[in-house]
């Protein structure tokens, strides 16, 4: 005999957290992912993670640039985000975002900019009418290890921060059992990672010289995420499947009746075991599929989280159906956030052109002392 | 871009929204009145009112509360009215001061808890009309063919002299105009006298009284002098209100008694859904809520689908049982059946012959259960009462003879036969015999004999295989039924509308009689009805005029004996009577199911010339009828001139020539009432507390139904109308030039009527009540005795009888006196009009039939169309509060319903898109898949599939009006009514004996076309 | 007590606004709805409350169901901390309110919301949600969902006053809370509270969608 209950009139609710909010999660990501593979090259300066560390810092700037802008038009009060900052809302971790979030853009800003100095400054030796623009963004110094590494510790605190609270303030939400998990902030870092080693793949192939080296590297670093990815997941699929754990069981059924999460989960592996194998099988020449696949996984899986999980209603029967709006609060939303994101990709890069193998100037240059306005 | 937005709020700063009027409270306004919860002070708040007037949101007509915001002549919100017995129970007792009405909706004691008074969904967001983009502000004629949707404005005067005069007022050839129509004399067709003067081809088609009905008949009736005025009963819930006539001896006024839901143990509602919808829709959800929790009610629902009736959290109380459509008959001929079989009928009550025996016996009513009925083929009177003159115990002149002096014949215990009145006791319930007369021997049965072979013409199983219900229910509802005494009701509506309403409802009522529940605290109770305004006195005579026309004639739907018409004499004298050209209904009171097919389109008996319409929508309401209609109402030819009176442009008025607006809701005078189901007399006060947003008139009134209708009498020189038109019990006269000159004068009607005049209204209650506001007109218009006891009445909403003189003891205190029917001798003896067949005296199960008495199914089989589409109203909805968004919205389509089973063998899952096909159309529709529908239903809620009220465009002088597709949204079963196959020329399927549509029950078939 | 009693501000501690909605008596009409509506300018298409209402099948068997569904002005509400700008604050009457003048539209507390209580709200671009009419209460009335609720469900009063309906049921029916797993001590309780009603809903879900123009202005002006 049948058991059913039909949902006769009941109303759906909106996602709250729009598109916006998957590119804030996705870009913040990717910048933290950048910031942290840059880390090598330049403030560990390793010589062979050079090259890898220039494109990934490019990654960390651009994204990390964009991201805060589609945080801001997440707020549906723009104009009031300094409402964050006249209180003390320590219970928040939204609050402690919006500290974060300035003290690691600040902190990457003045990292990469140590870092690019001696860009600069060998820019501002070349002679066109721009070299003394860029005789005057670098300060007049060059490349100086102690800062850079200063720097990059501090714009690391801020990516950790950041990659603490992006996870926390989402896992906090005991309210949708999907998000509420301890695995969701690293499963975050780690599609972060992931898709930051992605698109520095990308970019490798497009902005910043196509180096084959730093594709291997590269894919074989998108390997090690990828698998770090796969890991927990299936320990988070286990927790959930074997009811070994309350809030996992309850997650995974808060979507386990859907054919479209089912679709979803399939796809998720997909395209996390298929770079995978490629990056593993052939790390060589392979690094646009697999850094496009790895970047469309890490964005896939916030845009699950969010947009997905926002339409597993709190009360109501079923899910909510959710169709991306034409407007900024949906497609225009994603669509701006990525042009924002290559414009400034496209003017950094214009600012800072990649260099023809090797890169330009002396290997070494003379260190300037630290603050030191050279004289001209 | 992307970041338009974000930019545009940023600009904006600290607002990046529409800033509210408060921090918390946003744009709420404030509260009507504040009440101290310590010291009780109430302090009313500047700027607003808070009025007593009617909802029109359904025609519950309910006494509600609005708060008006005075300056911006808006209504704010609206609940309930705490006098009114339609919002409130207990409602508060009449004399109570305007103050303490006040308090009592408040905090103060949680007062307003116990006291609650309520407006509905419908009724919290009627309010929406009054400033609907859609409403039609100005007179319209339109431009270009019918129903082309386009309109020009048309000056007030220039309106009334075109409608007065005629003219070529189209460019099509002449039109007449009422004055030409005006003939009280020459006849419509001089072969057929019967039919009446030519006046009669003017006819008005409403609704429901809305409290301004009187003031139409006025004009139509009375000064026009035209028979045709009808409501919307024949597609409302007539077969129900004809099978309770049959029962309470009345066809045209049709009674009908409610359940007492307060008092009732068991209540068995089989076709009406008691807080889905029904009637008073909101007093009745209210007591069933009530009498299931904290009462005594336990109750069953026996309907094809589940509706908001049922409630799983009270289960214990509510039950709901499926049922076949169109076979209640065979359910309640079932019950009886058991009950006759297991002497479970109230003999005490049924054996008493007349009123005194009944007293006697300590009951409050009796029934014609007794009483002999001739039973004898070939006998001038067969199928008739056997009365006191047939035995030769009276002699009265042919006038008198079979009329009331002339007695019904009983047999005394000892089965002697006396006169029905002139036991003291009981007679016999059960004989069929001879009795010796003058004439010879005639051969008669008791009513209940008959009733009983009725039952027993199927076994249980037999009627359990008609309805879908099992035996073993229909027993357990038969015996339930009878395990309560008194206290125990069955009642019905909306669901009768089959092709056998007439007879299932006759049958639900008889099981009412069978258990002699009327009357009775916990049965049936007949309602306290109204103080009636319209009437002569005790202040002004609104009833009659010098000049009054009685009218006369034939109506349209023919609701006299065929065998009475010139046609049946001359079919008679060619030799074959039978069948008439369409059906007549002897038995049914003006049905508007006739007036467009029969009327418009066949002219049958006789052509319209001049359709009005006023506050109806009869080509959304009546099923099947669209189709049949369409072209001839957009044809001038067929019908010269179309003239609406309504607010908005709905499915009927579409096709006008002209449309008057009309005032809505809270900008309305007028006296309302409850249909039934209060056991006190109830009168409810529409008054304007804003401002009409029609357009106004030169001197200060606006367009509106009275003020088009007094300046069109006016040209016209009909009596009744304008200067010395009504007077007073004193012969002194007064004019009846603008709305309040009438309704007021009613109100004094009312004011003096009951047992003392209303008090006198302190100078507090005009000012807390906002009755202020028409002060002057009550000044202006009543006498210095009188205004301040109209202003009395308004304060209060209208004049509530008090709620503990309801019962007097277990009685209830208006009781219906005559005797009921368990056999009725009109319905008995009269033949169809088209096979020339007696009809069944009694409660009857029959199949649904076309006119000719042939069952549907035989023509649209089971095989061909193996669903059957019924349909229940939206709990939400009514037809025309499709314009009010914020219900729209919370519900915005019908999906229909479809059983669990069906749905699986045809791979229909829930949000498909099906389309459903019947004999008379198709249509696209969302489909839900539940279990709570009769496997074989498809159930639709009505209300939806709207073509108009804005979902299509209109260009008024060049504007268009908005256009709100989603108002479209979802389906009318309407559209997929049915024409009777056995009727030549233009119909809709109707109950043959009601003459009601049929939208229960039509036979469809079912597809799926797309997922969801 | 829980932690965030000190943070209470406003409103009068001497009370504590609750509610009881007696399913039983829901009979679906939505009074309560369009009256929450029409009283606070709810935007079109969203909804403070809303009556859900179902289809139940036992064993074959059908009937209906309704649930009248709002804020739950918790004890213990998921919505406050959450709250970057402290836009939402509980009152020391229990009513927990959102200072439209203060919220940034983060949505942080829509989230955290277990019982989708909140929405934003269009036409302010602040966080929205039942205010328990803390207006019209504060004015001595009842808030306006309880006023005209046709069948009597809803009941409203302070839990602080022991001769109250609201008291008086807590205390003598055992009501239910939704969702009480969550720890968050909802003060709207039911009776007759069927626990398949209780957390989210195992059933097919509603036809209802947001209307495409959810920003659109009102029709009705
Ligand atoms: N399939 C199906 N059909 C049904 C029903 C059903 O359940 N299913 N229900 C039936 C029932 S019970 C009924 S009663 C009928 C109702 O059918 P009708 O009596 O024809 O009434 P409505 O469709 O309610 O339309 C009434 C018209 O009055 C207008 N109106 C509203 N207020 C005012 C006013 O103040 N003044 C004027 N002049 N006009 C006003 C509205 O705009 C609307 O156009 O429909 C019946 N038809
Ligand atoms: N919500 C709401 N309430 C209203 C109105 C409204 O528009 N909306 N309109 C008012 C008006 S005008 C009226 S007349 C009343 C009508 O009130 P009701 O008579 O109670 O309502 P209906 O929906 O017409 O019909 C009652 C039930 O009959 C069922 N039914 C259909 N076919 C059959 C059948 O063959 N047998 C049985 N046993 N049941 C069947 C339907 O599913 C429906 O649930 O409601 C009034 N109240
Ligand atoms: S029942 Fe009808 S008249 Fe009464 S409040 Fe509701 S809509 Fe208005
Ligand atoms: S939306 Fe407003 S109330 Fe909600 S958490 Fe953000 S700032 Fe606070
Ligand atoms: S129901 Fe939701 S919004 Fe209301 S207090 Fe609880 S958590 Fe906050
Ligand atoms: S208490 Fe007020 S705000 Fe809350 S649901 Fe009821 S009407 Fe709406
Ligand atoms: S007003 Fe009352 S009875 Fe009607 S739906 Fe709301 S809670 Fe239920
Ligand atoms: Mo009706």
């Amino acid at each position: 005999m049948d058991n059913h209950i039909v949902e006769v009139i009941n109303v759906t609710r909106e996602v709250a957290w729009l598109p916006w909010a998957v590119q804030y999660f996705f870009l913040i990501g990717l910048s933290v992912g950048g910031m942290l593979l840059s880390l090598p090259g330049y403030a560990f300066a390793r010589e062979n993670w050079r090259a890898l560390g220039r494109t990934a810092l490019l990654v960390a700037l651009t994204c990390g640039l964009a991201a805060p802008v589609a945080l801001l038009s997440d707020l549906h009060q723009p104009g009031r985000f300094w409402h964050f900052y006249v209180v003390l809302r320590p219970t928040s971790w939204m609050w402690w975002g919006s500290i974060f979030i300035p003290l690691y853009v600040t902190g990457l800003l003045v990292y990469g900019w140590v870092c690019f100095r001696e860009e600069l400054q060998a820019h501002g030796r070349v002679d066109s009418r721009l070299a003394a623009l860029y005789r005057l963004t670098s300060l007049g110094g060059g490349r100086n290890d102690a800062l850079i590494r200063a720097a990059g510790l501090f714009a690391l605190a801020g990516a950790l921060l950041v990659a603490l609270y992006t996870g926390a303030e989402v896992a906090v939400v005991k309210a949708r059992p999907l998000w509420h998990t301890p695995f969701l902030p690293v499963q975050f870092l780690m599609t972060a990672l992931a898709g930051g080693a992605g698109l520095v793949l990308v970019l490798n192939r497009f902005a910043a010289g196509n180096d084959r080296a730093v594709e291997v590297q590269a894919n074989r670093l998108l390997a090690g995420f990828l698998g770090g990815v796969m890991l927990i997941g299936g320990l988070w699929l286990a927790l959930g499947l074997f009811r070994l754990d309350a809030t996992h069981a309850e997650a995974l059924g808060s979507v386990a009746g859907s054919e479209a999460w089912r679709v979803t989960a399939i796809w998720a592996v997909a395209a996390t075991a298929l770079p995978f194998a490629i990056a593993v099988a052939k790390p060589a020449g392979t690094g646009l599929v697999t850094g496009l696949i790895a970047l469309h996984g890490a964005w896939m899986f916030r845009w699950t989280v969010f947009i997905g999980g926002q339409t597993v209603p709190k009360t109501g029967a079923g899910f909510y159906d959710y169709a991306l709006a034409a407007g900024p609060e949906g497609l225009l939303g994603i669509v701006g956030t990525a042009g924002l994101w290559l414009f400034l990709l496209i003017a950094l890069t214009a600012i800072l052109p990649s260099p023809r193998r090797p890169a330009p100037g002396p290997a070494r240059a003379p260190q300037a002392p630290a603050g030191t306005v050279a004289a001209e | 871009g992307g970041f338009s937005d974000t930019g545009r709020k940023l600009v904006k700063g600290a607002w990046a929204g529409d800033k509210p009027d408060h921090a918390i409270s946003g744009n709420a306004p404030a509260p009507e009145f504040r009440v101290d919860p310590a010291t009780g002070d109430l302090t009313p708040t500047p700027g607003q009112i808070v009025a007593n007037v009617a909802c029109l949101g359904c025609t519950t007509l309910c006494g509600v509360r609005v708060r008006v915001d005075v300056e911006k002549n808006t209504v704010l919100r609206v609940a309930g009215n705490p006098y009114s017995p339609l919002s409130t129970d207990p409602f508060l007792p009449y004399g109570t001061p305007i103050r303490e009405s006040f308090k009592s909706l408040s905090r103060l004691d949680e007062k307003g808890l116990k006291g609650r008074s309520t407006a509905c969904g419908r009724g919290n967001a009627a309010l929406e009309m009054l400033t609907s983009p859609f409403r039609v502000a100005t007179p319209m004629k339109r431009v270009g063919p019918r129903g082309s949707g386009r309109w020009e404005p048309i000056a007030f005067d220039r309106l009334v002299e075109e409608i007065a005069e005629g003219g070529d007022l189209f460019g099509e050839g002449p039109v007449p105009g009422l004055r030409a129509l005006r003939d009280l004399k020459t006849p419509i067709d001089p072969a057929a006298p019967e039919l009446g003067p030519k006046v009669n081809q003017v006819a008005l088609l409403s609704s429901v009284n809305d409290g301004r009905e009187p003031f139409v008949r006025r004009f139509f009736n009375q000064a026009l002098g035209t028979i045709n005025f009808v409501g919307h009963g024949s597609y409302c819930g007539g077969a129900y209100r004809s099978g309770s006539g049959a029962v309470f001896g009345d066809a045209k006024k049709m009674p009908h008694a409610k359940p007492d839901l307060q008092n009732a143990e068991f209540v068995l509602f089989i076709g009406t859904a008691p807080s889905n919808a029904g009637n008073p829709f909101k007093r009745q959800a209210m007591l069933l809520a009530k009498g299931r929790t904290d009462g005594v009610l336990n109750y069953v629902v026996v309907d094809p689908v589940l509706t908001n009736a049922d409630n799983r959290a009270a289960a214990e109380r509510s039950d709901w049982i499926p049922i076949r459509p169109g076979t209640d008959g065979a359910l309640v001929m079932g019950m009886m059946r058991w009950m006759f079989e297991n002497g479970r009928i109230d003999a005490t009550y049924l054996s008493q012959p007349n009123g005194k025996a009944a007293e006697a016996a300590g009951e409050a009513g009796w029934c014609n259960a007794t009483h002999l009925v001739i039973q004898q083929a070939g006998h001038p009177r067969d199928g008739r009462m056997l009365r006191a003159s047939d035995l030769g115990w009276a002699t009265l002149d042919d006038k008198e003879r079979y009329g009331a002096k002339d007695a019904f014949v009983v047999l005394d215990p000892a089965g002697t036969p006396v006169a029905h009145d002139s036991l003291t006791g009981p007679a016999t319930l059960f004989h069929g015999g001879t009795l010796a007369s003058p004439a010879g021997d005639v051969a008669v049965k008791t009513s209940l004999t008959l009733l009983r072979e009725q039952a027993m013409r199927l076994d249980l199983g037999g009627y359990a295989d008609a309805c879908g219900i099992p035996a073993d229910v229909i027993a357990g509802l038969a015996r339930e039924f009878t395990s309560h005494g008194k206290k125990a009701a069955a009642n019905t509506h909306g669901g009768m509308m089959a092709g056998n309403g007439f007879y299932n409802a006759f049958g639900v009522v008889t099981l009412n009689t069978l258990i002699g529940n009327l009357n009775w605290k916990g049965g049936t109770i007949f309602g306290g009805g109204r103080f009636p305004d319209e009437q002569d006195g005790p202040r002004y005579k609104l009833a009659s005029f010098p000049g009054q026309v009685k009218p006369s004639g034939t109506a349209i739907s023919r609701p006299i004996p065929y065998e009475k018409s010139s046609e049946f004499k001359a079919k008679k004298e060619a030799g074959k009577p039978y069948p008439a050209k369409a059906p007549w209904y002897p038995n049914a009171p003006q049905l508007t199911t006739e007036y467009l097919t029969s009327g418009v389109v066949d002219g049958y008996p006789y052509p319209l010339k001049a359709l009005f319409l006023w506050n109806s929508n009869p080509v959304y309401g009546i099923p099947g009828v669209r189709g049949q209609v369409e072209a001839a109402l957009r044809d001038p030819k067929a019908l010269p001139l179309i003239v609406a009176i309504d607010p908005f442009i709905n499915e009927s008025t579409a096709f006008a020539d002209y449309i008057i607006p009309d005032t809505v809701l809270y900008e309305t005078w007028g006296w309302a009432s409850p249909w039934a189901g209060v056991p006190t007399k109830t009168s409810t006060a529409r008054w304007p507390v804003v401002t009409p947003r029609t357009e106004p008139l030169p001197d200060g009134r606006h367009v509106q139904m009275e003020t088009f209708l007094i300046a069109l009498a006016k040209r016209l020189g009909l009596p009744g109308f304008g200067p010395d038109a009504i007077a007073d019990m004193d012969g002194k006269t007064y004019p009846l030039e603008r709305p309040e000159d009438w309704y007021l004068r009613g109100g004094a009607n009312i004011a003096w009527l009951g047992k003392q005049p209303v008090p006198d209204i302190t100078d507090e209650d005009i000012v807390l009540s906002g009755v202020a506001r028409v002060l002057p007109a009550l000044q202006a218009v009543l006498k210095e005795e009188e205004w301040r006891k109209v202003a009395f009445i308004l304060a209060r909403g209208g004049r509530y009888q008090n709620q503990a003189e309801g019962f007097e003891g277990d009685r209830a205190t208006h009781r219906f006196k005559d005797g009921l029917l368990v056999y009725n001798e009109a319905v008995g003896a009269a033949r169809s009009s088209v096979t020339g067949k007696r009809w069944t005296g009694t409660a009857a199960w029959t199949p649904p039939a076309f006119a000719d008495g042939t069952p549907m199914r035989q023509i649209h089989t089971a095989e061909d169309w193996p669903f059957q589409l019924i349909s229940s109203k939206s709990v939400l909805v009514s037809a025309y509060t499709i314009a009010a968004s914020r219900l729209r919205h919370l519900h915005p389509e019908n999906p229909v319903g479809i059983n669990a089973e069906d749905a699986r063998r045809l791979g229909i899952a829930t949000g498909d898109r099906i389309r459903i096909a019947t004999p008379g159309g198709a249509e696209l529709a969302t489909a839900i898949v539940r279990h709570g529908v009769m496997p074989g239903v498809l159930a639709v809620e009505h209300g939806f599939g709207h073509k108009e009220f804005g979902a299509r465009a209109h260009v008024i002088g060049g504007h268009s009006q908005p256009v709100v597709p989603e108002i479209g949204a979802g389906v009318n079963i309407n559209d997929l009514g049915l024409h009777d196959p056995t009727r030549p020329g233009a119909s809709v399927w109707v109950d043959p004996i009601a003459g009601t549509a049929v939208r229960q029950g039509l036979p469809a078939r079912l597809e799926r076309v797309a997922a969801a | 007590a829980p932690s965030g009693a000190s943070l209470r501000r406003e409103g009068d501690p001497a009370h504590r606004w609750a509610m009881v909605v007696d399913a039983r008596k829901c009979v679906g009409c939505q009074a309560c709805t369009v009256a929450c509506i029409m009283e606070n300018d709810v935007p079109e298409n969203s909804f403070r409350t809303i009556v859900s209402t179902y289809e139940v099948t036992e064993q074959g068997k059908a009937g209906s169901y309704m649930l009248p569904r709002l804020c739950n002005h918790c004890e213990d509400p998921p919505c406050i901390p959450v709250c970057p700008t402290g836009a939402t604050f509980q009152r020391r009457d229990g009513i927990v309110v959102v200072d439209n003048t203060v919220c940034v539209g983060c949505a942080y507390c829509v989230q955290a919301c277990p019982y989708d209580a909140r929405f934003i709200n269009h036409e302010t671009q602040t966080a929205d949600k039942c205010t328990f009419c803390v207006h019209r209460v504060e004015a001595g009335l009842l808030p306006a969902c309880v006023e005209t609720c046709v069948g009597g469900a809803r009941i409203f009063g302070d839990l602080n006053d022991p001769d109250s309906a609201v008291a008086t049921l807590v205390r003598e029916e055992n009501p239910k809370v939704l969702k009480p797993e969550q720890g968050t001590q909802p003060r709207v309780f039911y009776l007759g509270l069927d626990p398949r009603f209780q957390g989210k809903v195992d059933g097919t879900p509603t036809l209802w969608r947001p209307s495409s123009k959810t920003h659109a202005r009102k029709e009705h002006a």
